[in-house]
């Protein structure tokens, strides 16, 4: 496998992927979410408590919408797959000089990509409704630790799907569901306490946006606990577990041979 | 084109190839035939013959179930890079990035490691020879079918290659973009580019292949220069006879011609052929059976035997 085969490959992936469309769903729609939340229930929530401290509800939503944007970048990667065989380019670009493993990895550069454009200018975005101090190094580095492994996880897991699914509309309705699903389903927007009902909190701690979420706060207000690191390691085993299940499904997509 | 093609001077080579889909039915059932550097090779056959899977397995997208395969001296089942690396393939379904006529063509370009300099050279020049430089803004899905089909086609000349496979490349095509695809086809040959090609269009074959293979239920029928396959029927013509009026009493009078062999239409309103070593003989055979069976004869014609003709008495003999 030659890495600058992939590189290449994600190239031509963001640029046949910069329409307006896309932009759309990685910048306007989080920044509506951003907007409209932060002010409306920035209103009605005082503090929310966040590891040793406590921070406004748009402090709190501001990095939750970063992470958001890691699925909201699987979606976008993970499907190319799906229209790249849906329209033709899968065969077509197996057919010029690539291997599989290259276009696969291809796909899994450009969710790196995408997840921190997007997350990247949501916190821009964020940065003009919010007073932040800056973040810390090490605030930093637990950002783009837990936004790439966000991005591959959701990468992956639309990939998966686009493995398997074949028509435009299971595919459709698949995404939107479990986008939904795995949004609300997650502390991006609110915490989990203890007025949770159970069912959901399982929801809530299978769902790997959950820990992105907390880590990337955790980050913005440089302030980590032991809790954060424990969060980053499920979310480490989940996304090695989910390379798998992608790779595992990518291998059985017909055409092409070396 | 680079045209160096190493020590072979064959660049497909195939021997009693099969394949299946299903592990039941070959769709590709123990065909033989090569390629020779230079000249553009036809693959004839019905809807379902197994050319578009035998182009599979030769550029590397499907491994062959058996048999013995070289492209470019080398086997497609192991050396698949180095092969796809000198090769081009025009697929029959149509593929498309979501993106303008232009910007498709560059990424294409680009994705084949083609410096931006000679991108944009090779983009004006295929732009004017396809004529797409009114839609060069467009985007892809707001084309014509056949617009669409002429990018495709395009977009692979944005890189160089040894070999190159066009499935239907032509299909949809109005006939004057046929005739430009064609004649750029024959002028990149005559620099040793070597070009597998299939087609439905009989005419076209015959004037773009120096070779055909006329397949069937994934086995080749017949398989020569396309001079040799029509000398089978040296010294033949073809009367072609359009009934006019009612068709009802036709096929019997044909079933009466004695003097050649009959062909009935594909479907009805097409002409009635008739393969004749005696014109003269077989015309006024037909008019005197006319008058009898009292059938309306539109127009008569004669002419020399086509690759059409021979394909269907190929693939007729061969059912
Ligand atoms: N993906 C597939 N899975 C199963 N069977 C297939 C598949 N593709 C083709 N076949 C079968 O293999 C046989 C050969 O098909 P192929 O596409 O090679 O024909 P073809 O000669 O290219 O026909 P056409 O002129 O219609 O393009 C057919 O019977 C077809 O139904
Ligand atoms: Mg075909």
């Amino acid at each position: 496998m030659n890495i600058l085969n992939s590189y290449r490959l994600m190239i031509r992936n963001v640029r046949v992927n910069t329409d307006p469309g896309t932009l759309v769903f990685l910048v306007l729609m989080p920044t509506i979410y951003l907007v409209f939340m932060g002010y409306m229930f920035g209103t009605l929530i005082s503090q929310i408590p966040v590891g040793t401290t406590s921070i406004n509800y748009k402090e709190f939503l501001s990095p939750g919408i970063a992470a958001f944007e890691t699925a909201t970048a699987g979606i976008v990667a993970g499907g190319l797959l799906w229209s790249d065989r849906r329209y033709g380019m899968f065969e077509q670009i197996l057919s010029s000089p690539y291997t599989r493993a290259e276009y696969l990895f291809g796909i899994l550069l450009t969710t790196l990509v995408f997840g921190f454009i997007g997350s990247g200018i949501m916190m821009l975005v964020s940065e003009a409704f919010l007073d932040y101090t800056a973040i810390s190094l090490m605030g930093v580095g637990l950002i783009v630790v837990s936004i790439s492994l966000g991005s591959l996880f959701f990468g992956c897991m639309f990939l998966a799907i686009a493995a398997k699914v074949k028509s435009n509309q299971a595919y459709n309705s698949l995404t939107i569901l479990i986008i939904f699903l795995v949004d609300f389903a997650s502390t991006v927007f609110y915490p989990i306490t203890s007025a949770t009902p159970e069912a959901l909190k399982i929801l809530f701690y299978v769902n790997p946006l959950t820990y992105i979420a907390d880590v990337v706060r955790a980050g913005y207000i440089s302030t980590v606990t032991t809790t954060n690191l424990v969060e980053l390691l499920v979310t480490l085993i989940e996304t090695v577990v989910m390379v798998a299940i992608a790779v595992l499904l990518y291998r059985k997509v017909r055409v092409g041979v070396t | 084109m680079s045209g160096v093609l190493g020590l072979t001077s064959f660049p497909i080579e195939v021997q009693d190839l099969k394949y299946t889909y299903d592990g039941r039915k070959y769709a590709v059932d123990g065909i033989s035939f090569s390629v020779r550097e230079g000249e553009v090779f036809g693959m004839l056959g019905r809807n379902g013959a197994g050319k578009t899977t035998t182009i599979r397995i030769l550029s590397t997208l499907l491994k062959r179930s058996s048999g013995s395969v070289r492209v470019l001296g080398m086997d497609p089942s192991t050396a698949g890079n180095r092969i796809r690396k000198r090769i081009g393939v025009v697929l029959q379904d149509e593929s498309f990035d979501f993106t303008t006529v232009e910007k498709a063509l560059d990424v294409y370009g680009f994705i084949w490691g083609v410096s931006k300099s000679e991108r944009d050279k090779k983009r004006e020049s295929l732009l004017n020879t396809f004529e797409l430089t009114d839609v060069r803004k467009k985007r892809m899905w707001d084309l014509s079918g056949g617009q669409k089909r002429r990018v495709q086609v395009a977009r692979e000349f944005m890189h160089d290659m040894d070999l190159l496979f066009l499935d239907e490349p032509t299909s949809g095509l109005d006939p004057i973009a046929r005739r430009n695809i064609l004649n750029m086809i024959k002028d990149l040959t005559k620099d040793g580019l070597s070009v597998l090609f299939t087609t439905h269009n009989l005419e076209e074959a015959d004037y773009l292949c120096q070779r055909v293979a006329i397949m069937n239920n994934g086995k080749i029928l017949a398989s020569d220069t396309i001079d040799a396959l029509k000398t089978g029927y040296n010294g033949l013509k073809t009367v072609e006879v359009k009934i006019g009026g009612d068709q009802a009493g036709a096929e019997s009078m044909f079933s009466k011609v004695s003097s050649g062999r009959v062909e009935p239409p594909f479907e009805s309103g097409l002409p009635y052929r008739i393969v004749t070593e005696n014109t003269q003989e077989t015309m006024q055979e037909i008019i005197k059976l006319a008058v009898t069976e009292s059938v309306q004869i539109e127009w008569l014609n004669v002419r020399a035997v086509s690759l059409e003709d021979v394909f269907i008495s190929t693939i007729a003999g061969g059912a």
